[in-house]
C-alpha cells in the first residue's frame, strides 16, 4: 500500500507544479521552462529551514512559497519587456543557471551528492512519516491549490490573465494594468511551485540536483499539455497519469540503462504526438 | 601567457559557436520558429560521424555521413513537423512546445543508442598540437578555425548572392508578400532546413574530436548561440556570428577569475540581465 500512497503522494504535489506551470503557460501565455528551478529553491530552502534552524514545517513551507513568490516574480519579469522568443531564451537561462547553483554550491545545497535527511514534516505534535499520513496533508496542500486555482479562474482576475494571452494591447488600451496582472500571475505560480517544493523535499527527506533539472521543467510541461492546458482538470489529471507512466514501463523489460533516457523519449513524444492531433490534451482548451 | 591561450581558445570556440548561431539565426529568421530541436540535430551528426568512422570509413566521408543525415533530418523536421502544425494553424506555443518534445526525443534516443557517457574518437591527428605564436593548437581546433571561417563566408555568399538566398531573405522580411509573389515560402522554408541543419553538422563532428560526444552537451551551446543571435540582431548573419565569437572569448577569459563550472551559469546571468536592460539587441537603436 505504501508504494499506491507514495504515488498518490507525489502525484499530488505535482498538480501543484502542474498549476503553477498552466497559469504561466496557459492561462497568460508565458512560455516558462523555469519552473522545476522555482520548485527546487521551495524544496531547497525548507530542507535548510527544517534541518538548521529547526523551523517548524509550516512556517517553513510558507517562507519558501513568499521566497518563491520574490523569485518567481524575478524570473517572469522579462517576460514584461521581452516577447515571446527572447523570453524562451531567458527561461531556458535561468534554468541552467539555477542547475548550476544547485549542483555546485555544495555548501548549501550538497552539490550533486544531493541533500539528505530531510526530517518528515511535524504539526501540532503529530509526526507525518508514513505515506498513507502524509497523503493527508499532501492532499490537504493541492485541495487549497485548486481551490485558489478554480477561485481565481472565475473571478475578473482570471478573465483579465485570459484576455492579455489573447491581446495585450486591446487590454492596455482598456486602461487595465498589463503589469500588475502578470506579476499577480507570476506571484501565484511562485507560491504554488514553492509550497510543492517544500512538501516534495520533506516527503522523500532526500533531494538532489535531479529532480529540478531542465529535464524536469520539460516533464512539468508535458504534464500540462496532456492533462490539458487551461483548464483546471487538466492540470489534476496530467500528473495522474503521468506518473503512472513510469509503472507501466517497469512492467517492460528494458534495461535500467536506457530506462531513464527512454521515459524522457516517451515524454518527448507524448509532447509532439499531443501538440499535432490533441493540442487541447486530455481535459484542457485548445493552445 | 595563460591569457593568451585562453583568449585563442575562445576564438577557436567562437568559431565553433559561430556556425551554429548562423544557422540557427537562417532558421529562426526564415521561418520564425524557435526551433529547440536543432541541439538535438547538433548532436547527432557528431554521433553518426563517430558511427560511420566505426564502421570503417575514411574521416572526410565521416563527415560528409554527418552533414548529409542532418540535412536530410532538417529537411524531414521541417516537413514532417512543423509545416504539417503550420497547416494546421497551430499557434506559436505549440509549435514551440512541439520542437522542445522533438528536441527531447531525439536527445534521449541517442542515449539510448549510445548511453550517455562521454564518447572519445580518439583520432591521434586531431590531437596532434602545432605551436603557432607560442600557443599550442590541436589539428581539430585549427579545422574548426577554417571550417567557421569559411562557413560564415558561405552563408554570406548563399544569403546575398544566390536566387535562394534571395528568396530566403525576402521571405523572413515579409512572408506574405513572398507568398503572393509565387516566391513559394515553404519550399524556402525546407531548403533553409536542410541548409542550417548541413551546417549545424560541421561544428557537431568538429567539436567532439577535441571534447568527445556527450547526448545533451548541445543545449547549452545552443542556447549560448541563441543569445548571440539575439544580441547581433536577429537576421544579422555577421551580427550573430561575431558576437558568437565574443561571448566565446568572454568565457574563456573568464576562466582567469571564476571556476569554470560556473561560466555557463554567468553567461546567462548576464544574459539575462541584458534581457532586463536592453532587450532588443545590442546593435538595436
Amino acid at each position: 500500500m505504501d508504494f499506491f500512497y507514495t504515488y498518490i503522494v507525489l502525484a499530488e504535489i505535482y498538480v501543484l507544479l502542474g498549476l503553477s506551470t498552466n497559469l504561466l503557460v496557459g492561462i497568460v501565455g508565458i512560455f516558462s521552462v523555469s519552473q522545476a528551478a522555482v520548485f527546487g529553491v521551495g524544496a531547497y530552502l525548507t530542507a535548510f529551514l527544517v534541518m538548521q534552524t529547526s523551523t517548524p514545517f509550516l512556517v517553513a513551507v510558507l517562507l519558501s512559497s513568499i521566497l518563491c513568490i520574490g523569485l518567481n516574480i524575478l524570473v517572469t519579469l522579462p517576460s514584461l519587456r521581452v516577447s515571446g522568443d527572447y523570453f524562451v531564451v531567458t527561461s531556458f537561462g535561468i534554468q541552467l543557471l539555477a542547475t548550476a547553483v544547485f549542483t555546485n554550491w555544495t555548501g548549501g545545497t550538497g552539490g550533486a551528492n544531493g541533500l539528505p535527511g530531510v526530517p518528515a514534516p511535524w504539526i501540532a505534535g503529530h509526526e507525518f512519516v508514513e505515506p498513507s499520513e502524509f497523503a493527508v496533508l499532501a492532499t490537504g496542500g493541492m485541495a487549497l491549490g485548486c481551490i485558489a486555482f478554480w477561485l481565481i479562474m472565475r473571478a475578473p482576475f482570471g478573465a483579465l490573465l485570459r484576455a492579455i494571452r489573447e491581446d495585450e494591447l486591446a487590454v492596455a488600451a482598456l486602461g487595465k494594468s498589463v503589469l500588475r496582472a502578470k506579476v499577480s500571475a507570476a506571484a501565484l505560480a511562485g507560491a504554488f511551485a514553492g509550497s510543492a517544493g517544500g512538501l516534495y523535499a520533506s516527503f522523500l527527506s532526500f533531494i538532489d540536483p535531479s529532480s529540478f533539472d531542465l529535464d524536469a521543467s520539460i516533464f512539468l510541461l508535458t504534464m500540462v499539455v496532456v492533462g490539458g492546458a487551461r483548464t483546471l482538470a487538466g492540470s489534476v489529471i496530467g500528473p495522474f497519469v503521468l506518473l503512472a507512466l513510469p509503472q507501466i514501463l517497469a512492467l517492460i523489460d528494458i534495461p535500467s540503462s536506457v530506462a531513464a533516457a527512454a521515459r524522457q523519449l516517451i515524454y518527448g513524444l507524448l509532447l509532439i504526438a499531443f501538440m499535432l492531433f490533441r493540442p487541447q490534451g486530455l481535459l484542457g482548451e485548445k493552445l | 601567457m595563460l591569457w593568451l591561450h585562453l583568449l585563442v581558445n575562445g576564438l577557436v570556440w567562437g568559431c565553433a559557436l559561430g556556425m551554429v548561431a548562423v544557422s540557427f539565426s537562417l532558421v529562426f529568421a526564415t521561418t520564425k520558429i524557435f526551433h529547440v530541436a536543432h541541439a538535438a540535430v547538433y548532436g547527432l551528426g557528431g554521433y553518426l560521424a563517430w558511427s560511420a568512422l566505426k564502421h570503417g570509413m575514411p574521416e572526410w566521408a565521416a563527415l560528409l555521413v554527418g552533414i548529409v543525415a542532418c540535412a536530410i533530418t532538417g529537411t524531414l523536421i521541417q516537413k514532417l513537423l512543423y509545416e504539417r502544425l503550420d497547416r494546421r494553424g497551430a499557434t506559436h506555443l505549440v509549435i514551440l512546445i512541439a520542437s522542445l518534445g522533438l528536441s527531447a526525443v531525439m536527445q534521449n534516443a541517442v542515449a539510448a543508442v549510445y548511453t550517455s557517457n562521454v564518447l572519445q574518437f580518439g583520432l591521434p591527428w586531431a590531437a596532434r598540437t602545432t605551436a603557432i605564436g607560442g600557443v599550442l593548437l590541436t589539428t581539430a581546433q585549427m579545422l574548426t578555425v577554417v571550417a567557421g571561417i569559411l562557413s560564415y563566408l558561405g552563408a554570406m555568399w548563399f544569403a546575398h548572392r544566390t536566387v535562394l538566398g534571395k528568396r530566403m531573405r525576402a521571405v523572413a522580411s515579409n512572408p506574405f508578400l513572398a507568398e503572393i509573389t509565387r516566391l513559394q515560402p515553404r519550399q524556402v522554408h525546407i531548403a533553409v532546413m536542410a541548409i542550417a541543419s548541413a551546417m549545424v553538422a560541421i561544428p557537431g563532428v568538429l567539436v567532439p574530436l577535441d571534447l568527445g560526444l556527450q547526448p545533451f552537451g548541445g543545449v547549452p551551446i545552443l542556447l549560448t548561440a541563441t543569445i548571440a543571435m539575439i544580441a547581433g540582431g536577429v537576421g544579422s548573419i555577421s551580427g550573430a556570428f561575431l558576437v558568437a565569437v565574443g561571448i566565446a572569448v568572454l568565457q574563456n577569459l573568464s576562466l582567469l577569475v571564476i571556476p569554470g563550472e560556473w561560466s555557463i551559469g554567468i553567461t546567462f546571468g548576464i544574459f539575462v540581465i541584458f534581457m532586463l536592460f536592453r532587450p532588443r539587441g545590442l546593435f538595436a537603436g
